[in-house]
């Protein structure tokens, strides 16, 4: 989750979401390059007399059409990449749909068993110790890790997105529409997020967690919640 | 490869990179700066030109910067895979270890049967 004040990323638990981190980096790094250009031929234009003695300017036209498209170059193949990447479908070893409505997540486990299950946050007032304030929900959604899962997201209502910063997901869920993420959990952990489409007045209350647990843990998981 | 986290109190170049918590982001900006160092000096010990010897010395700044941050993450992207490799290996070794699909025990066998 994020901490107070936090600034960048959340700490990266899918290869997607380490790879989107590696690229905001690399991005970083060639703004600074062009900032610090950018800021010299600033400091020189401030300094130097205006004059109208340019002819022509060939050379510096050369340099200025140049330089922009290896920057874009840069910046476009490894975006390219990622993008590709984000959207390769392996085979999914779980399939699970994330339903949203006002002001609530529900799931369906329909792979094996049929196993559905609302997730409510807990509110504060009735949160543990120690438990983190409109991030804690009452059902996890619990998926193996290290195993590639398909989510598939809509609404019921109006519109909502199902989000999770550290895995790299953000999925809109959209009435009578039908969208297809995939991850995979690098790690086990618990990952929070929050809904990302205003979605009403209590749109900042319905966030979504996944517990990402070994399989045996998630099978005898399942095996509980169904019977 | 100096990476900085938690600890540390970060630094933003320019106000926007966090060069103590980006990996090969200090690396890069130090390098830079020698860089830019040497050209500029070495320029302007060449030929006395202040003016160019500036630009000489932007321009090193920038191609050594990105220079060195090209070769860093292309290390640390190997060093992942490597990473990686190992921690499946090493998996693999302990699942596997002593049953049928061990391959250390394939390749004992096959030493075997071929004595």
């Amino acid at each position: 989750m994020a901490n107070h004040s936090q600034f960048g990323f959340q700490d990266a638990s899918s290869p997607i979401m380490e790879e989107l981190v590696e690229f905001h980096d690399h991005a970083l790094m060639v703004a600074l390059a062009i900032c610090s250009l950018v800021l010299y031929l600033l400091t020189l234009m401030l300094m130097e007399k205006l004059s109208s003695n340019t002819v022509d300017a060939q050379e510096v036209e050369l340099i200025w059409t140049i330089l922009p498209a290896i920057v874009l170059i840069l910046l476009a193949l490894p975006s390219l990449q990622i993008l590709y990447m984000m959207d390769e479908i392996d085979e999914p070893d779980l399939t699970l749909k994330a339903i949203g409505h006002q002001w609530y997540w529900s799931y369906e486990y329909t792979d094996f068993k049929d196993l559905t299950f609302d997730s409510y946050m807990i509110p504060t007032a009735e949160l543990p110790p120690g438990h983190f304030r409109l991030l804690e929900v009452d059902h996890r959604v619990v998926v193996p890790m290290e195993s590639p899962i398909r989510i598939i997201v809509t609404a019921d209502d109006v519109l909502h997105s199902w989000a999770v910063p550290s895995l790299g997901v953000k999925t809109d869920a959209i009435p009578g529409r039908l969208n297809q993420t995939s991850f995979i959990t690098a790690r086990p952990g618990i990952f929070y997020g929050q809904c990302s489409e205003i979605c009403g007045a209590n749109h900042s209350y319905m966030p979504i967690v996944v517990e990402s647990t070994p399989l045996a843990h998630f099978e005898s998981w399942s095996t509980l919640l169904s019977s | 490869m100096w990476i900085c986290k938690d600890v540390c109190q970060s630094f933003k170049l320019l106000g926007f990179l966090d060069v103590q918590s980006v990996p090969c982001a200090r690396e890069s900006v130090l390098y830079g700066s020698l860089g830019s160092l040497v050209v500029g000096l070495g320029h302007f010990l060449a030929t006395s030109r202040v003016r160019r010897s500036c630009d000489f010395a932007v321009g090193g700044f920038i191609c050594t910067m990105l220079g060195y941050w090209f070769y860093c993450r292309y290390n640390l992207a190997q060093q992942r895979i490597r990473q990686r490799m190992l921690k499946e290996g090493m998996r693999n070794k302990i699942l596997f270890e002593g049953s049928s699909l061990d391959p250390e025990r394939k390749q004992t066998g096959n030493e075997r049967s071929d004595s």
